[in-house]
């Protein structure tokens, strides 16, 4: 039963969209009063082609943006916006919490835990533009 | 025949130097093995300082307005760290984390421990850590505090923060890179374990640090 469960749980945490893979992904809940947030997710890339992630849309945010997570020797971390995101041919990027993150700024709405983000990822892979749909939890 | 036996004699010096040089080299490497081996290992999951280094006494605000001393908190173990509320995800990653340890505590341990947010950001205020900070859980605390005194607290601690160019189209907001330490200081208000940010998912052999801190048995742990 449990072993059920933990498949139909992987499956739902799982979304195809053409060549590309993602898994597990989600998103923050903030506090109320947060100008933005991140979702965090596996992107696996299973062509020959590097796919970039150039951006994004989401009804509760005005933009987003691949971010980068910086980390000097002396512990001062800090964030950079990647205009794109590479994943590598046949390779996969993580985004996660504490690193590399898909950031939701300029909330036009805080998700609330539990509730689900429409996210739609951008994307360019050899010339041609993309576009990955998604329902992201918030948790 | 006589140059290729000199050769072969050339070669065999410079093996045998060669090896030297390696014998040499490997001292210092089985003295550090060695001596990590014979080291009892150190109960204490983050950076440990076995001396008593007094923490220093800020004078800052909390998020309810209320002026407050690191002294005002003796008895208790404090978990601080520094940040600002915009922070869209090293701090929720900390205050996250810094939440799951202070859930693993045992209630008696719970009531002797307070987590510490100092803001970083001159952009921040007692309402805005009042909505940010006990969202992670309503018994931390936020705290803020005139540029001056906020500099003074961060350097007195090791912690450095700077204004980040912004990100995206609002060229007005921007972000600080900032230190991502946790201290961890005892009821007596000495500094006594440092986390580096990579640890603190680690969040059952800090709440046992929390518990060794505060001179609570800490339980046992099946292997």
């Amino acid at each position: 039963m449990n072993r059920i469960l933990c498949l139909l749980f992987v499956s739902a945490s799982l979304v195809f969209a053409g060549d590309l893979k993602i898994e597990g992904a989600w998103i923050r809940a903030v506090p109320p009063s947060s100008k933005a947030t991140a979702a965090f997710m596996t992107i696996i890339n299973k062509t020959d082609t590097p796919v970039l992630i150039t951006g994004g849309t989401c009804p509760v945010a005005q933009e987003i943006r691949p971010m980068i997570t910086t980390k000097q020797a002396n512990g001062v971390m800090g964030m950079a916006v990647a205009e794109s995101f590479a994943i590598p041919a046949k390779g996969q990027r993580v985004f996660e919490p504490g690193g590399d993150h898909i950031m939701l700024m300029n909330l036009k709405e805080v998700p609330k835990a539990g509730s689900t983000v429409a996210l739609v990822l951008t994307t360019e892979s050899g010339g041609k533009a993309g576009a990955i749909h998604l329902d992201v939890p918030v948790r | 025949m006589a140059r290729h036996r000199h050769n072969d004699a050339r070669s065999r010096r410079i093996a045998l130097i060669l090896l030297a040089a390696c014998a040499v080299a490997a001292i210092p490497v089985l003295v550090i093995l060695f001596s990590i081996a014979k080291k009892p290992a150190s109960p204490w999951f983050g950076q440990y300082d076995p001396d008593a280094h007094q923490a220093y006494n800020f004078s800052l605000t909390d998020h309810d307005g209320k002026p407050v001393r690191l002294q005002d908190l003796r008895g208790q173990a404090v978990l601080l760290c520094f940040g600002f509320t915009r922070c869209p995800n090293i701090c929720p990653t900390t205050l996250g984390n810094l939440a799951a340890v202070y859930r693993k505590l045992p209630p008696a341990a719970q009531e002797r421990t307070k987590v510490v947010f100092i803001s970083v950001d001159e952009r921040d205020t007692p309402a805005s850590l009042k909505e940010y900070v006990p969202f992670f859980n309503e018994r931390f605390l936020g705290l803020t505090g005139p540029p001056a005194d906020i500099g003074t607290t961060a350097r007195a601690y090791g912690a450095f923060f700077r204004k980040a160019p912004a990100v995206g189209s609002d060229k007005g907001d921007y972000l600080i890179d900032h230190s991502t330490y946790t201290h961890l200081i005892d009821p007596e208000g000495n500094l006594r374990v440092l986390y580096r940010f990579e640890q603190l998912p680690e969040t059952d052999r800090i709440a046992d640090d929390v518990q060794r801190v505060l001179g609570l048995p800490v339980p046992e742990k099946q292997p």
